[in-house]
């Protein structure tokens, strides 16, 4: 059997090509989730099967796997984006990274009389250059050193800076205490939500228990929406202390207030009021 | 089973189970059900599924149904995942032929010029914020034509120590960027 790293098995895997295969798709898929060190190679054979459909040199079986399957996800929609972007930049836009790709200009020519009459010139030149270079060369060599270290330095704090974007938690906890009516004086909890952030854990403590579920809804602090809404189960301690523990997604979530509304049939609504900052 | 495309039946309580099932400490829950999360989305992801937070919180849902008789289960990303296999099975069965939106896909400018115009610019700053090293590596990936790019790329992998090497590190530096494309846009959008 092929081991799970060799790119061709992962490729038909994730064109879905092993799914009636138990035996090996269920070691492939073990193997990727039990080891970290897969992933580089998942996303780099997804690179490539995307790089191959932007290009066209896909065979049709693949070509149609690629579209009936393997771009189901949204994820993966994203990256065909993300891949189609970067190919237009390199063959259309016009930058300082690319510029040196495009100057193939033609140089009018020029006359050899013109030339002749340059050579003495550019022997005295030469000479001045040569003597120059010896003093400057040593020079340039502790400069370039330099550099090279600077370069490095660079590219360890840049690595640095992406390490930790990845670490940030993808989910923030909100907690709320006192709903509109108890908290006029007091500041509104705040909640900072990150590009990383996907989701947000809501707990609100309730103040008096009713018999059954809660409608919560959230709005928007002027009360349009709902933008999200669920019917929840309280939890309740053995001191009869009650709260809602709930999760709902940060998309669309911008900065400003927002109120989460909560109602029940036999309890007064409460709005929980809370500031959502928008970090990038 | 929770039929395809049902809304989330997972209440706050089952919620609440299922992080002290995973640890009595806070704290250590959140972030093992965090690393559940991303383990199990990125395999649904792998499985060319159109929803894969819905399957994840669909598998959720299985475990809490079960969670009375797991106390003494030793791994519960295995148990998820287990589970998260037959959720995935189920929607396999349930898919229906798919067809892409066309438009959306062959077309870059496909959300809007407008938007598309401050991507590329978003792309021309992330380009800036590589590293040197990295800059040079996705600029001569992408440069020339036919003949002439499998050479560079060649070239490329060379230097790198082979084509895995390339592959690996491209995907990277397009990882890095993607990300900062999309913090840029959403910078504009704000």
């Amino acid at each position: 059997m092929k081991s799970i790293a060799d790119r061709n098995l992962m490729r038909e895997y994730l064109l879905g090509k092993l799914d009636n295969q138990t035996e090996i798709e269920d070691k492939v898929s073990d193997g990727i989730v039990n080891n970290q060190e897969m992933i580089d190679i998942v996303d780099s054979v997804e690179d490539e099967i995307i790089e191959e459909y932007l290009e066209g040199s896909l065979n049709s079986g693949d070509r149609d796997a690629v579209e009936k399957y393997f771009l189901e996800p949204p994820q993966r929609k994203e990256k065909l984006r993300s891949a189609q972007l970067l190919r237009y930049y390199f063959e259309t836009k016009p930058s300082h990274h690319t510029a040196t790709n495009r100057e193939n200009f033609v140089r009018p020519p020029t006359p050899w009389v013109f030339h002749l009459t340059r050579y003495g010139a550019f022997a005295v030149l030469v000479l001045v250059v040569i003597s120059t270079l010896v003093y400057v060369g040593g020079v340039r060599t502790s400069h370039a050193r330099l550099e090279n270290q600077l370069a490095q330095e660079r590219e360890h704090s840049a690595n640095l800076v992406k390490e930790a974007e990845l670490l940030q938690p993808s989910i923030v906890a909100l907690t709320l205490v006192a709903d509109r009516s108890r908290s006029a004086e007091a500041p509104i909890p705040q909640v900072d939500i990150k590009s990383s952030t996907q989701r947000i854990i809501v707990e609100i403590a309730l103040h008096g228990v009713a018999s059954g579920s809660y409608d919560v809804r959230l709005e928007t602090k002027r009360g349009e929406g709902p933008l999200w809404s669920a019917k929840l189960l309280p939890i309740i301690s053995s001191n009869d202390d009650a709260r809602l523990v709930f999760d709902f997604p940060s998309r669309g979530i911008e900065s400003g207030v927002y109120s989460l509304v909560v109602s029940s049939p036999t309890v007064s609504v409460s709005r929980y009021d809370f500031q959502a900052k928008v970090l990038h | 089973m929770v039929p395809r495309g049902a809304s989330r039946t997972l209440t706050a309580e089952a919620f609440g189970r299922f992080l002290r099932w995973l640890s009595e400490n806070d704290e250590r829950a959140v972030l093992e059900y965090q690393s559940i999360r991303t383990k199990l989305v990125r395999y649904f992801i792998h499985k060319g599924c159109s929803d894969p937070d819905d399957l994840f919180d669909k598998t959720v849902d299985v475990v809490v149904g079960k969670i009375d008789t797991l106390r003494e289960h030793s791994s519960p990303l295995a148990y998820c995942f287990g589970v998260a296999k037959n959720v995935w099975r189920q929607d396999l069965r349930q898919r229906k032929p798919a067809s892409l939106e066309e438009n959306c896909i062959a077309v870059p400018t496909c959300p809007d010029p407008q938007i598309h115009e401050q991507e590329l610019k978003c792309l021309e700053r992330c380009m800036d914020k590589l590293s040197p090293g990295d800059r040079d590596v996705v600029v001569r990936y992408h440069q020339g034509q036919g003949h002439d790019k499998i050479e560079s790329r060649k070239r490329l992998a060379d230097g790198l120590g082979g084509v895995n090497a390339l592959r690996i590190r491209t995907c990277r530096i397009r990882r890095d960027l993607r990300v900062c494309v999309a913090a840029c846009l959403d910078q504009w959008a704000n």
